[in-house]
């Protein structure tokens, strides 16, 4: 297993070893705050928000955050909290690891298998998308959940999961035996359902429920190899732990991929949304360079509205997300956090904000949906993750001023209740059939209603099935309407 | 006294707290009454930066350098009363902290930073915080209140198991408990009986306000505080 990468992983753990040292506290409140404003100054990007075009259509203005994305890297480097030092990097680790990295991901094996390619804005080649993002559901319900998640192979790629409430009926408690049990439980279960769906080959990323290393220790011999994935979320802002380190040497152990995780928080120690965008640049430089993540998952969320569907996280990740696309080959899973729940068009609608972004701005990959913003049980059906597949792989192409414009009428029918009343919609048991894997009327009416509204207003849902389709459905309708 | 006054108000909501408690102990020197100067001077920094985080304008590190400048003010000022006055004054002590397997803190580093800026005594455990903890700070601190947040469902039996453990070792009618955070909802504080719940870091400073100066310890059922509802 020893490799390059290896080698630099070890390197940078020696750092977090003899690193400067500094306060957690100081770190949070003082040397990110002060930083990030300093460098917004210096570049003139502060109050560039853009709330009346939530797209950012300026290529100028994401080269200057990239710029200034790129100081901020080198002038902080990661936090290491067991260590209370920081992990540096020099401009010629960046670079190296720029030049090294690799041409694509290849995911899974067989019939199933997926090529994950770096995304330009407004680039053609679609993105993929891995569902759920967690979601907490009963045990009785997992397999035929997945099974219907994953039913459909041009909507969703790659298996990420829901989570699971209990394992043999006993609750999960974090950082347990417990935990240990449950990831290799999980895993079991995605196989299972995998085979029963008929996409064996589809690829894996790590345990869904795990959120210590015992999760993943516990799950990862499991889905060992082939093209999957071990995921490790650092904490915000700009920091690792020895956990991220654990699941890291995990995965490169099972010859996983690594997906590495870094979020920036508007109204967090980042500050306002140009301090958020700024910060979760310095992420995607610096998580392949010293955690040597595959691909990174890194996204900008809003706190007080508990998601990244309001204009300024819309703002934020797609002004981010193009600084990188634009200027570097590195390969980025964006994070859409919706509040409305399954069956209401609250999700639809905020999925479709937010996936169209990510999709124009050059993310490479989703991982989708989080209804309710994860809050209840049972609150995940299939028809999210297909709903979440029709908008990400048909936006493939359009270009950001179409997808504007597009944001711009479909926000204002949802964000008067963000953070306030999002609506919190219906459990599976009562708007999908997970016997006969379809959703019941309520659920299907509102689907195809969403769906055509948003045909209406522009955007190219038919287009993941094809040309032809797309010209034929297009017909259709044309000639329902007349 | 005005000029003074206002000076501490803008120093506090700047977070300067060696400026900020120069300026107090000044005032306080100078004669002006304590409470005058907390209640005047400090409280009112506090407001600015409340009101400007609510308004987008101000974010989380200003929050917290505001409720440490506010801390060491308390902490000076009630150095200067009597006992009786200074224990009227408090307003309250909280030991908070993030529940065991849990390293999202955001959420709550939000509220102990709101709490403090309203006048709190916050004794923050961090992340990934052992049951036990919880109980050794709430008897170390002579706490009123211990809050667990979880952002996390894999955590969330941990606030059961924390509320379970004070029961078990005899402290329930010590400290009101209350919980909250993303997956958090008020029929799961209800369901293990916890006294109180709030849904923003904002209604948690109104929930704390609330359990001490209206309940007692396990005795009034669960006080659910979400303003946006």
């Amino acid at each position: 297993m020893y490799n390059y990468k290896v080698e630099r992983l070890l390197n940078n753990l020696d750092k977090a070893y003899k690193g400067p040292v500094i306060p957690m506290k100081e770190w949070d409140t003082k040397i990110i705050p002060k930083t990030i404003k300093g460098i917004l100054k210096k570049y003139n990007l502060n109050k560039t928000l853009d709330l009346d075009n939530p797209i950012n259509c300026d290529d100028e203005l994401a080269d200057t955050f990239f710029k200034a994305g790129w100081e901020l890297a080198l002038e902080l480097g990661l936090y290491c909290e067991d260590t209370e030092r920081v992990i540096k990097v020099t401009e010629d680790e960046i670079l190296e690891c720029m030049r090294d990295y690799q041409e694509c991901n290849i995911l899974g094996e067989g019939q199933d298998q997926v090529i994950m390619k770096p995304r330009k804005p407004e680039d053609p080649y679609p993105p993929l998308l891995a569902a759920s993002l967690g979601i907490v559901c009963s045990e009785e319900n997992y397999l035929p959940l997945v099974q219907g998640i994953v039913k459909y192979n041009k909507l969703v790629d790659v298996l990420h999961g829901p989570t699971l409430a209990t394992v043999f009926g006993r609750e999960i408690r974090s950082g347990t035996p417990y935990e240990t049990l449950m990831g290799n439980y999980e895993s079991e279960l995605k196989k299972e359902a995998l085979w029963r769906a008929g996409r064996p080959g589809m690829p894996c990323t790590g345990v869904a429920g795990a959120v210590t290393e015992y999760g993943h220790m516990g799950g990862a011999p499991a889905v060992a190899g082939r093209g999957n994935v071990t995921m490790s979320l650092c904490p915000v802002e700009l920091k690792c732990t020895f956990s991220n380190f654990h699941r890291i040497i995990q995965g490169l152990n099972y010859g996983h991929k690594l997906r590495i995780g870094g979020f920036s928080y508007i109204g967090g120690y980042a500050g306002p949304p140009e301090g958020a965008a700024l910060a979760c640049i310095a992420n995607d430089l610096l998580i392949p360079t010293i955690l040597q993540s595959d691909y990174t998952s890194s996204y900008v969320y809003d706190i007080q509205l508990f998601g990244n569907c309001g204009r300024k996280a819309v703002w934020a990740n797609s002004v981010s997300c193009q600084a990188v696309s634009r200027n570097t080959g590195f390969m980025r899973n964006k994070i859409v956090n919706e509040t409305g729940g399954p069956c209401t068009e609250m999700f639809m609608y905020e999925a479709a904000v937010g996936l169209m972004n990510h999709c124009v701005s050059g993310a490479s990959k989703t991982t989708q949906p989080r209804s309710a913003g994860g809050r209840y049980t049972d609150y995940i059906t299939p028809m999210e993750a297909w709903w979440c597949g029709d908008v990400f792989k048909s936006c493939a192409g359009m270009t950001r001023k179409q997808a504007n414009e597009i944001a711009k009428k479909i926000l204002p029918k949802y964000e008067a209740k963000l953070g306030v009343a999002p609506d919190k919609g219906l459990p599976v048991q009562e708007c999908f059939d997970l016997k006969n894997q379809v959703p019941f009327e309520n659920y299907r009416e509102l689907y195809t209603r969403v769906r055509n509204e948003l045909i209406d207003i522009g955007m190219p849902l038919d287009k993941c099935y094809g040309d032809w389709y797309m010209e034929k459905m297009q017909a259709r309708r044309q000639y329902s309407v007349k | 006294m005005e000029d003074i006054l206002k000076q501490i108000s803008e120093l506090v909501a700047e977070g300067e707290s060696e400026e900020a408690v120069e300026l107090v102990e000044k005032a306080l020197d100078s004669g002006i009454a304590p409470l005058t100067v907390l209640n005047e001077g400090a409280s009112k920094g506090m407001d600015i930066v409340s009101e400007a985080y609510s308004a987008g304008e101000a974010f989380l590190p200003e929050l917290v350098l505001a409720g440490d400048a506010m801390s060491e003010i308390i902490d000076i000022i009630f150095s200067r009363m009597d006992a009786e006055a200074a224990a009227e004054s408090k307003v309250g002590t909280i030991v908070i902290g993030q529940a065991k397997g849990d390293v999202h803190d955001i959420g709550k580093n939000i509220c102990s930073a709101l709490l403090a800026v309203n006048g709190f005594e916050v004794h923050d455990l961090g992340i990934d915080v052992p049951v036990k903890d919880f109980l050794e700070a709430a008897k170390k601190y002579n706490a009123d209140i211990v809050i667990v947040s979880t952002l996390l469902t894999t955590s969330l039996p941990y606030l059961s198991d924390t509320l379970q453990y004070i029961k078990d070792t005899g402290h329930r009618d010590d400290w009101y408990y209350a919980v909250g955070g993303g997956p958090v909802t008020p029929e799961f504080a209800e369901k293990i009986g916890a006294d109180g719940w709030s849904r923003t870091a904002f209604d948690c400073v109104q929930m704390c306000k609330k359990l001490v100066s209206e309940c007692k310890p396990g005795q009034n059922g669960t006080i659910l505080v979400d303003t946006e509802a």
